[in-house]
């Protein structure tokens, strides 16, 4: 085990790397300097200039990239450009409320998917089986932005049960946070439920084929005893698959859902960092969530393990 | 009537000519009485005066040289009002901001010389009155007695002279130096005594005050030698508000300043919220959900809803923000004149005011003399679509079987639908637009000549905010020397008109001047002003006193629930 983890560790540290050096060119690639982007088309030349020499972006590239890479070392992320606030403040900030809107969308979308994909595999190729696997993708193909609205109009305008942004006042309790974020996690709900259930739903059929659930069944095992016991452990696995790559996802990539409901999740730091060229902030934003999914991957794999006797990290290597 | 005569003669013997000249003429019946009031404040005149001489010498009752709010009812006093504004794009640094976001934060809790209001009057704030020499060239600001900043210590006359000078000193690279350039030079405002400020300009300049009102949106008077990259620390001024606690990204709460100086203008509510939303939908959502009593601005293509919403009072102020199609008078096709008339000839205005703005927008007339400029000439006549006349100004140019032409703009605000309203209208002519519409960063590019989109194409869309004055419309994009020519404009006669109308120090030497300048750049038409937008902001009908500017300052200092 401690060999599988120290491969691992060295192998995400690459993978950061790299990471930061795509994002570092691609960056190069968007035109204008940050004083510009800052200021805008109608500032002055002069006002441009010094502003960029006043945050140290008149230098080369290089130069920044290597201090930059210099304080991450040392385990500082630097002061973001645009926003005159130390980088690790803004990210972590940005990756409380991204977790916790991932947490209450996982909360709510994994036991619904797991128990539709169960249930359209016991009622494989009849009406419910259809029904579940057809509604499941069709909200797949819902774009986001249709689905935070109609969500909104349906929940907040019409009814008044839920409130329209996703950030909860400052000093709200638990409870009062959780109903902030109802609303921003039913459009991920939409988008994961499709695919949890459809793994779930090939999970439970192929164990149900398999050999040991026909020798449970031969055993004499009640049907319910089969399911609970051999089924739907082995049906569990595809799911935690794609938790884990969805964290990604939901982690970084919900720019859309949080500009709609005002949150201020990681994903939208980045996009502004983007778009400013804001580059310790681009940079550290993209890496946080590289790590946040590496982290997502190994304990998925550890947990596959852990669930599967089949697959032990000795084999592995 | 003996009386206010003879007090009207008391007073004009205090003036200078330049005030005299303008009573004169309101006297005449010359220029109206909005007019009056407005061209009063501006060379320094109370607003009691204004109001004063306008009922002595006009006779007219009623009216007030102050802004509208919306709403019926009056406002009650107490409570937290919540304001919801678009997100400030950076730092909250008074030299730095840059966008509307910004601006709006700045005018909570700090306050500018002298406020542009919904209306273009100028008020006094923290300068009582001001007044030009002879010339124009030299303005004198009586600067307010007795005010305090929020954190307790006096404002004084230094204080403005270093704000001021401070924009203007090109090393510290202020956002309010693309207004000051060639206008104002570093050391030339000086702090004459503890209540006067002596600005001594490049050039004389009858439009000056605006240019240190709330229009140029970072001159917040701060203390001499205060560090403005500290401000979100303090977010200190004289204004009505107070920092509670800003929390970066998401907002600010205030409470009321206990030092605010102006005793007929204290906040009515206990304290105030601003929120901050990066998305208009999001804005508009919040409203309409009850998350916000107030939104600072929407626009008619985000924010339909609220036009038709019940619960919303929507409040319209007419305003100069546009956008301006430029067609570069140095490159084929558009080196004809003739071809560009065509070109502008072929759009019909009141339908794209109708479909893009559902009537809420002026009309241009392809200058930047937008009709809520008191100085515009609205009897020079409106261009109105004429396919034939385009037709054979084509065909007269040689291009009577069309051409095919790129036109660059980005992706934001209602462009993309002017884009291709525009695209339709020169098929009309045979002319096929090819559209190129990319991110605002891509269209802009670095901003300079050579390395911009924006500044480089051939036929362009550009996005224009709110001015109280034409001045910088009338100077960047046009002037031989302008650093935002895109049209690549190059005509001394214009150049010379321009100077003029800088120069002119009331508004019927500014409207004569202005009547030269549209009729040449109807003539010329190196850029197409399709109209000007209105400003809109919304308040839940259960509140009123709002009082937003053009600009995208909102004051809810005097807001309150009505019910």
């Amino acid at each position: 085990m401690g060999r599988f983890l120290l491969k691992r560790f060295v192998v995400a540290i690459v993978t950061l790397w790299l990471l930061s050096v795509i994002v570092f060119v691609s960056a190069q690639i968007l035109p204008g300097d940050v004083g510009r982007r800052i200021l805008g088309p109608f500032a002055a030349p002069q006002a441009v200039a010094a502003l960029n020499k006043q945050l140290g972006t008149d230098r080369s590239i290089f130069v920044q990239y290597g201090d930059w890479m210099g304080g991450v070392i040392h385990g500082d992320l630097g002061k973001s450009l645009s926003q005159n606030q130390p980088v690790g403040h803004l990210v972590w900030d940005g990756l409380k409320n991204s977790a916790k809107l991932a947490a209450v969308a996982f909360i709510l979308v994994v036991p619904l998917g797991i128990f539709g994909g169960v249930v359209a595999a016991l009622n494989e190729g009849r009406f419910l089986d259809r029904l579940i696997s057809v509604s499941g993708l069709s909200a797949i193909a819902i774009p986001e932005f249709v689905s935070a609205i109609v969500v909104i109009l349906v929940f907040s305008l019409w009814f008044g049960l839920l409130p329209v942004t996703a950030q909860a006042p400052p000093g709200a309790g638990f409870f009062t946070v959780l109903k902030y974020l109802i609303l921003p996690a039913l459009p991920l709900v939409l988008v994961l439920f499709g695919y949890i259930a459809r793994m779930a739903r090939a999970g439970t059929i192929e164990a149900l084929d398999a050999d040991y659930t026909r020798t449970a069944v031969l055993k004499g095992l009640p049907r319910r005893t089969v399911i609970r016991r051999h089924v739907l452990r082995n049906a569990l696995l595809p799911t935690i698959a794609v938790v884990a790559t969805q964290t990604g996802y939901l982690i970084g990539g919900l720019v859309v859902i949080e500009l709609i409901f005002n949150y201020q999740g990681i994903g939208q730091l980045i996009f502004r960092a983007a778009q400013q060229k804001d580059f310790p902030l681009l940079e550290s934003g993209v890496l946080i969530v590289g790590v946040v999914y590496l982290v997502a991957t190994l304990l998925a794999d550890v947990a596959y393990s852990l669930l599967n006797p089949r697959i032990r990290y000795a084999s592995a290597e | 009537m003996d009386e206010t005569q003879r007090r009207v003669d008391e007073i004009r013997k205090q003036r200078s000519e330049l005030e005299n000249h303008l009573i004169d003429e309101y006297a005449a019946g010359k220029i109206t009485r909005a007019e009056f009031i407005r061209r009063g404040t501006v060379v320094g005149m109370s607003i009691p005066l204004v109001s004063f001489i306008a009922a002595a010498c006009g006779g007219g009752g009623g009216g007030t040289a102050a802004g509208t709010t919306g709403g019926g009812g009056k406002p009650k006093a107490g409570g937290t009002i919540r304001t919801g504004i678009i997100a400030p794009a950076a730092s909250l640094d008074p030299i730095k901001v840059a966008d509307e976001g910004g601006l709006a934060v700045l005018g909570q809790s700090g306050e500018y010389l002298n406020w542009s209001d919904s209306k273009l009057h100028l008020q006094p704030r923290l300068a009582e009155s001001w007044s030009p020499n002879d010339d124009g060239s030299v303005w004198t600001f009586k600067i307010r007695q007795g005010v305090k900043f929020n954190d307790g210590t006096p404002m004084t006359a230094k204080d403005v002279a270093a704000t001021i000078d401070t924009h203007a000193d090109p090393a510290n690279g202020s956002n309010a130096l693309s207004v000051f350039t060639g206008v104002l030079s570093k050391g030339n405002t000086k702090a004459v005594d503890d209540s006067t400020v002596e600005v001594t300009l490049d050039a004389p300049n009858g439009n000056f005050p605006y240019l240190v009102s709330s229009d140029n949106y970072n001159l917040i008077i701060l203390p001499a030698g205060f560090d403005m990259a500290s401000w979100d620390k303090s977010f200190l001024g004289t204004g009505p508000w107070k920092l509670e606690k800003y929390t970066p990204n998401q907002g600010v709460s205030y409470v009321k300043n206990p030092n605010y100086w102006d005793t007929n203008r204290q906040p009515l509510p206990d304290r105030s919220e601003v929120k901050f939303y990066k998305d208009e939908q999001a804005r508009v959502l919040a409203i309409q959900g009850g998350q916000v009593d107030v939104v600072s601005n929407f626009s008619v293509a985000g924010g339909k809803a609220l036009l038709t919403d019940p619960s919303i009072n929507v409040i319209e102020i007419r305003a100069s923000q546009h956008r301006e199609m430029h067609m570069r008078t140095d490159q084929d096709p558009f080196t004809d004149k003739r071809v560009r008339q065509a070109v502008a000839l072929l759009i019909d205005r009141q339908a794209l005011v109708q479909g893009l703005f559902e009537g809420k927008a002026d009309l241009g007339n392809d200058s930047p003399f937008a009709p809520v400029f008191p100085s515009t000439d609205t009897s020079v006549a409106q261009r109105e679509q004429d396919v034939d006349k385009a037709k054979q100004l084509l065909a007269e140019a040689g291009k009577g079987s069309g051409f095919q032409i790129e036109l660059r703009t980005w992706n934001g605000f209602e462009i993309p639908q002017l884009a291709q309203l525009v695209q339709d209208a020169l098929k009309q002519a045979n002319i096929s637009v090819k559209l190129n519409i990319t991110d605002p960063g891509t269209y802009y590019g670095d901003a300079v000549f050579g390395k911009s989109p924006w500044l480089d194409s051939t036929f362009g869309i550009t996005d224009y905010g709110h001015r109280g004055v034409p001045n910088v419309f009338l100077t960047a994009p046009l002037t031989s020397k302008g650093p935002w020519n895109s049209a690549h404009f190059k005509n001394p006669t214009y150049d010379g008109l321009v100077a003029d109308y800088v120069a002119a120090l009331d508004v019927d030497a500014q409207k004569q001047v202005a009547k030269k300048i549209e009729e040449l750049l109807l003539d010329e038409t190196p850029i197409v002003f399709p109209y000007f937008y209105f400003h809109l902001a919304a308040e839940k009908n259960t509140f009123t006193g709002a009082e937003p500017t053009g600009m995208g300052h909102i004051d809810v200092s005097q807001a309150g629930s009505t019910g």
